[in-house]
């Protein structure tokens, strides 16, 4: 029995789950309403928005050679801003609207992950780097000041509820994680994905076209921001500038905390659309408490240790 | 194998050897940051003839030292094949430990200095546990220790504000004996990163970033070693936050924000790798210059107020390609 | 009283046993053999006497006292030491730097003292001289090193740690007979001096030039002990191999006339010059001391080594290996001996393994599991792989088949030409069997296989040709009654003057 309940365990997918039932117990003890509907679907939209963007990351990460992109907060901020700009409130921009915005977020993860493959710079780096040149193109779009208002359409699709009372959105992310789980199942670019993390050098041999696999997770990554840009300028209406900073780190932690390694080749997206749920969980418990922002902020960190304690641990030197 | 005694075979063929004696790209690797730097320099000059005065140059020393102190902190741990991502937290937290004890608790500035440095210390030695002893991955626990960090420096001064003895921020502005006292800070930790280098402990940490498993046989204490290398790396955080004391004379809880990716763009700037086990403080500390001698050269080039990010993000974003794909090809 | 005795040791990976009760009696003032073929544990229990692995039972008593260690640091500070086959050198580092690694001299304050250190380790390359090549000083750089620099660099790092114990596991695989001459100088004065020597080694000769007793251990376990002046080399290899006989095939295949590949004046990597034809339905091997160019002749076949000159022709068409994709659509297949790092990956399910390559070469889109499981499970019942699920991890495997998983993904795409890098390198000798018999199964179906290998025994008794290549070049080739074993020997250390096509 125990040793059954311990491989049960072993599943990131099973601890997340009840680790988030967990949360929602505690927190409707501490403050009353926390799990009433209402509350949880506000905390479904946010981990819609921020589990999009996840699943970008998750691609990049699933990649391996300590594939990572810090570029997916300043690439929504970007999208975000286009889209309203573009569509100015009006439902004929929306299709233009849309379709620029996402090939231009795909390009700028394009870029990257040509910089990757092509020129070999470390992920780490090479995001980095993007991240300042999104931000700065932003701030001169911009001037500083924000601007763009959302279609009506878009505002409707994302915020107005369809089933459940649970919003477009999420309906959204549900179908994007269907079809996200489809492609890295059951296509050769998803088993061409977990072959290049897992172990590159034999992918090669086996023919896999490692560069082109690679960049294209980077491309991903940079469209699923864009979409996320595209959802946050539909659920708030309007653009403030640095909107999508706040995703870029805890996309990774949902990534980790869904049980995709950082070294790559293993992993899927349902942990981390579990992750997304978890982390938006914990930081409303924490802003529900009425703890102070200092409070939330080591509540949070110190969470994210113990959590690591069972799946951020590396192999031991001497076995 | 029945065949006669291998010893009076004659011998085979010797392999190819590969002669390539003397200069390797590794031991030089912060020599394209030079050179970069020199060109920065040179159009800096052009821009603003002051460049070069004393008064001049020791304001700039003065801003760059906080960010050069991290990124010293930084390469330890970059050069053992770890990362801190907790960098610019910890220079806040140190930052408003210092300015809170100095200020509000009326305590001695000698006070205020050493505990800066024993959270900065503490701050590193919490980092190394995790990532050295319990096997954690670097960039998410520093992360997570970042976060919390941030939250007691926020808990220690919710507001920036608080006040220094003018004593304090004059002397850090003034000189002693003709330098400025930020050369002179820069001097010894220039000093302090020379010492260590010529320990046993860095031949170590090089050996643990270059080939960890090798270094493990090798019998190196790489736990050890790896611990040591974030409790370094939060030592001179913390000496970068007390810079800032002095630089802006009160605390900020949000001062270090930049300061982490900062603190890895100079590293890399600076041609240590980001894999381990190649690299200098030297390099990083060029690399640190390069940062803010860019920030000059757009503000002196004038150019309009909107454009300057995109042009400084580009800027950084080709200089880190270009150094990578440099450092890559001058070894193949 | 010896000076190390280990007793029982047992230790296993996973499902793998990989020590079952092993000992081992070493003497002061002795050099000991400890031989066996790949897999039969001596890599193992060296690394368990040095501390880098843990036992799971068992005792290791040192001078009398029993002792258990930590690390490797331990073992070092107990006196053991150990020269690693995967080398423990840092590639960035100098070779200075690399020798005395956690010794450095010091100052009397406390400092690393360079001069001492550059000084000391020119005493030490002095000591090989002139068989060291050129590029060797205190401040090269080992990554610029070759292969056989690097690993007089390891063995003077363990001779400069003055260990009363030292392990040499492999130390002589890349040394030529001059700086294995002086190596073995070197182990003589050691012994002398009253330490203990555990000497590993595939090459029977060296074990009977140095050693004073030897053990031969199989399947994780010891099968003997014996002074080497009291055994004969038949006696030990026997002990070695044991009683399965490797089934001759006594290569009866019928190639065709048509040539399936042919290669004029290849250059690529090591090789510096090959020209030779490959029949349909032929097997030819590539033997040749290891590190001659048989590795790289057939990857630059497969598109992954540059070729530099020369041209190869498939079917009596030019071929440009572009890469690997381009060569399994002209029919290549390539299987690399070393599956951990080219082969297998190991946290993917088995199935993924398995279907990879015809996804790719086929350009499916989406998989299509059942009709990709009916296409596979023939070639899966072929190679008698024996595996629990499909969906179970391929590290969940024993090494051979692994390695069948690897081939099994490459026969999914039906090639024509095989190019076999030494293939059955530390697999049992159950599933090496079963191997041959696919190979001699391909051949009747005319497929023409490359066989690089290190084990003589192999390219003797698989091969209807052997090419002998030395220094990049073909120096021999071996067909009919001249296959055999001391032909081959004599070929390996030619010089090159009668190459054949």
């Amino acid at each position: 029995m125990l040793a059954r309940a311990k491989v049960l365990l072993a599943r990131p997918l099973v601890v997340a789950s009840i680790a988030i039932l967990a949360l929602l117990a505690v927190g409707e003890v501490l403050s009353p309403g926390f799990a009433s509907p209402r509350q949880i679907v506000t905390q479904l939209v946010i981990a819609a928005l921020l589990g999009v963007v996840a699943a970008g990351q998750n691609l990049v990460i699933l990649g391996g050679r300590e594939g990572i992109d810090l570029s997916v907060g300043s690439i929504v901020s970007l999208s975000a801003f286009l889209a309203g700009n573009l569509m100015q409130q009006n439902d004929a921009n929306m299709p233009l609207a849309v379709v620029a915005v996402l090939a231009c977020s795909f390009l700028i993860g394009l870029a990257s992950g040509i910089g990757v493959t092509m020129l070999r710079i470390p992920p780490l780096v090479m995001t980095l780097g993007m991240l300042g040149v999104v931000n700065g193109a932003l701030v001169l779009l911009t001037r500083g000041v924000p601007s763009g208002r959302a279609a009506p359409l878009l505002s409707q699709i994302v915020s107005r509820p369809v089933l459940f009372d649970l919003p477009g959105i999420v309906f959204i992310w549900i179908a994007i994680g269907g079809a996200l789980a489809l492609l890295l199942r059951r296509t050769t670019f998803g088993i061409n994905i977990y072959a290049i993390g897992a172990n590159e050098a034999a992918a090669a041999l086996a023919g896999v076209p490692v560069p082109r696999t690679r960049a294209l997770t980077f491309a991903l990554s940079g469209l699923f921001s864009g979409v996320t840009g595209i959802l946050l300028l539909g659920y708030t209406g309007n653009v403030f500038v640095g909107a999508g900073d706040q995703y870029m780190l805890p996309s990774i932690i949902a990534v980790v905390i869904g049980g995709t390694s950082l070294a790559g080749g293993n992993g899927g997206y349902t942990g981390t659309m579990a992750g997304a749920v978890f982390l938006v969980e914990l930081q409303s418990i924490l802003t529900t408490l009425n703890i102070p922002a200092f409070g939330r902020q080591i509540v949070f960190g110190v969470t994210l240790l113990a959590l690591m304690l069972f799946y951020g641990r590396q192999r031991r030197l001497k076995s | 194998m029945p065949a006669p005694d291998a010893i009076s075979t004659p011998s085979p063929e010797p392999p190819r050897r590969s002669p390539q004696p003397g200069l390797s790209r590794y031991r030089r690797p912060y020599l394209l940051a030079a050179a970069v730097l020199i060109v920065l320099a040179a159009t800096n000059v052009a821009l603003e003839p002051n460049f070069l005065t004393f008064g001049v140059a020791a304001s700039n020393l003065s801003a760059f030292l906080p960010l050069t102190l991290a990124a010293i902190g930084q390469t330890y741990v970059v050069l053992a094949s770890d990362i801190d991502l907790s960098n610019g937290a910890i220079v806040s937290l140190v930052n408003v430990t210092a300015v809170t004890i100095i200020d509000g608790m009326h305590g001695s500035i000698g006070l205020g200095l050493a505990a800066g440095l024993g959270v900065g210390l503490a701050a590193g030695a919490v980092n190394g546990m995790f990532v050295a002893y319990l096997r954690y991955q670097a960039i998410v626990t520093t992360f997570a220790t970042g976060v919390a960090f941030s939250g007691l420096a926020l808990w220690v001064l919710p507001q920036a504000g608080g006040q220094v003895p003018a004593s304090f921020y004059t002397s850090y502005a003034g000189s002693y004996l003709f330098v400025p006292t930020v050369a002179w800070i820069l001097i010894a930790a220039s000093a302090f990163a020379a010492l260590i280098a010529r320990l046993r402990f860095y031949h170590s940490l090089r050996a643990v970033g270059g080939n960890m498993q090798a270094a493990f046989q090798t019998g190196v204490a790489v736990a050890r070693v790896r611990l040591a290398a974030y409790v370094i790396s939060g030592f001179f955080a913390a000496l970068s936050g007390l810079a800032l004391v002095g630089e802006t004379a009160s605390g900020d809880p949000l001062i270090g924000g930049g300061f982490t990716l900062s603190s890895i763009t100079a590293v890399v700037l600076g041609g240590t790798a980001l894999s381990g086990g190649v690299g200098s403080v030297l390099g990083s500390v060029l690399g640190a210059f390069i940062l803010g001698l860019i920030s000059n050269v757009i503000f002196f080039a004038q150019a309009p107020f909107a454009w300057q990010g995109l042009i400084q993000g580009a800027i950084i974003l080709l200089a880190l390609s270009g150094g990578v794909v440099i450092a890559r090809r001058s070894g193949d | 009283m010896p000076s190390l005795v280990a007793r029982g040791i047992r230790k296993r990976y996973g499902g793998v046993v990989a020590l079952d009760g092993a000992e081992l009696t070493l003497e002061r003032g002795e050099v000991h053999a400890l031989i066996g073929s790949n897999g039969c544990g001596k890599s193992t229990l060296c690394k368990i006497i040095t501390g880098a692995v843990g036992a799971d039972a068992g005792e290791l008593i040192l001078d009398g006292r029993a002792v258990s260690f930590a690390g490797p640091a331990d073992a070092v500070a107990a006196g053991i030491d150990m020269f690693y086959q995967e080398l423990s050198l840092i590639p960035a580092m100098t070779v200075a730097e690399n020798i005395y690694l956690g010794r450095e001299p010091l100052t009397r304050l406390g400092l690393v003292d360079r001069a001492a250190l550059r000084a000391q380790a020119a005493a030490a390359i002095a000591e090989f001289g002139e068989a060291l090549g050129l590029g060797v000083d205190p401040d090269a750089a080992v990554s610029d090193l070759s292969a056989d620099q690097r690993q007089i660099i390891e063995i003077l790092k363990v001779l400069a740690r003055q260990a009363r114990i030292i392990i040499f596991d492999e130390a002589t695989a890349a040394l030529d007979r001059h700086q294995v001459g002086i190596l073995f100088e070197h182990l003589t004065r050691l012994r002398s001096d009253g330490r203990s020597i555990i000497f590993i080694s595939h090459r029977i000769d060296e074990v009977f030039a140095i050693a004073d007793r030897v053990t031969v251990m199989r399947n994780g376990g010891n099968v003997m002990t014996r002074r080497i002046a009291e055994v004969t080399r038949d006696e030990v290899v026997t002990a070695m191999v044991g009683d399965t006989q490797l089934t001759r095939s006594e290569a009866h295949h019928r190639p065709r006339p048509e040539p399936a590949l042919r290669v004029e004046g290849l250059d690529a990597g090591k090789l510096a010059g090959v020209s030779m034809t490959l029949r349909r339905g032929e097997i030819v091997g590539l033997g040749g001391l290891h590190g001659q160019g048989q590795s790289d002749f057939l990857r630059a076949l497969y598109g992954v080594v540059p070729i530099r000159s020369g041209t190869i022709e498939i079917g009596g068409k030019a071929f440009d290996p572009k890469g690997p994709l381009a060569a399994m659509r002209q029919s290549l297949a390539y299987v690399s001996g070393e599956r951990t790092r080219f082969g297998i990956m190991a946290i993917r399910p088995i199935f993924e393994n398995l279907v990879l390559t015809l996804l790719v070469r086929d350009r499916h889109v989406v998989v299509a599991r059942r009709r990709l499981e009916a296409t596979i499970s023939p070639i899966i019942a072929r190679l008698a792989l024996k595996f629990s699920s499909l969906a179970a991890p391929a590290s969940d495997l024993s090494g051979g088949n692994q390695q069948k998983v690897v081939i099994a993904r490459m026969l999914a795409a039906r090639p024509t030409i095989l190019l076999l890098d030494d293939p059955t390198k530390g697999i049992d000798l159950g599933a090496k069997a079963d191997l041959y018999g696919i190979m001699d199964d391909l051949c009747a179906q005319d497929v023409s296989i490359l066989l690089y290998s290190t084990d003589d025994k192999e390219l003797l008794s698989v091969c209807d040709r052997i090419v002998v290549l030395n220094g990049g070049r073909i120096v021999a080739e071996l067909a009919g009654d001249e296959r055999t074993e001391l032909a081959l020997y004599r070929a390996a250390y030619a010089s090159g003057t009668d190459a054949s096509a």
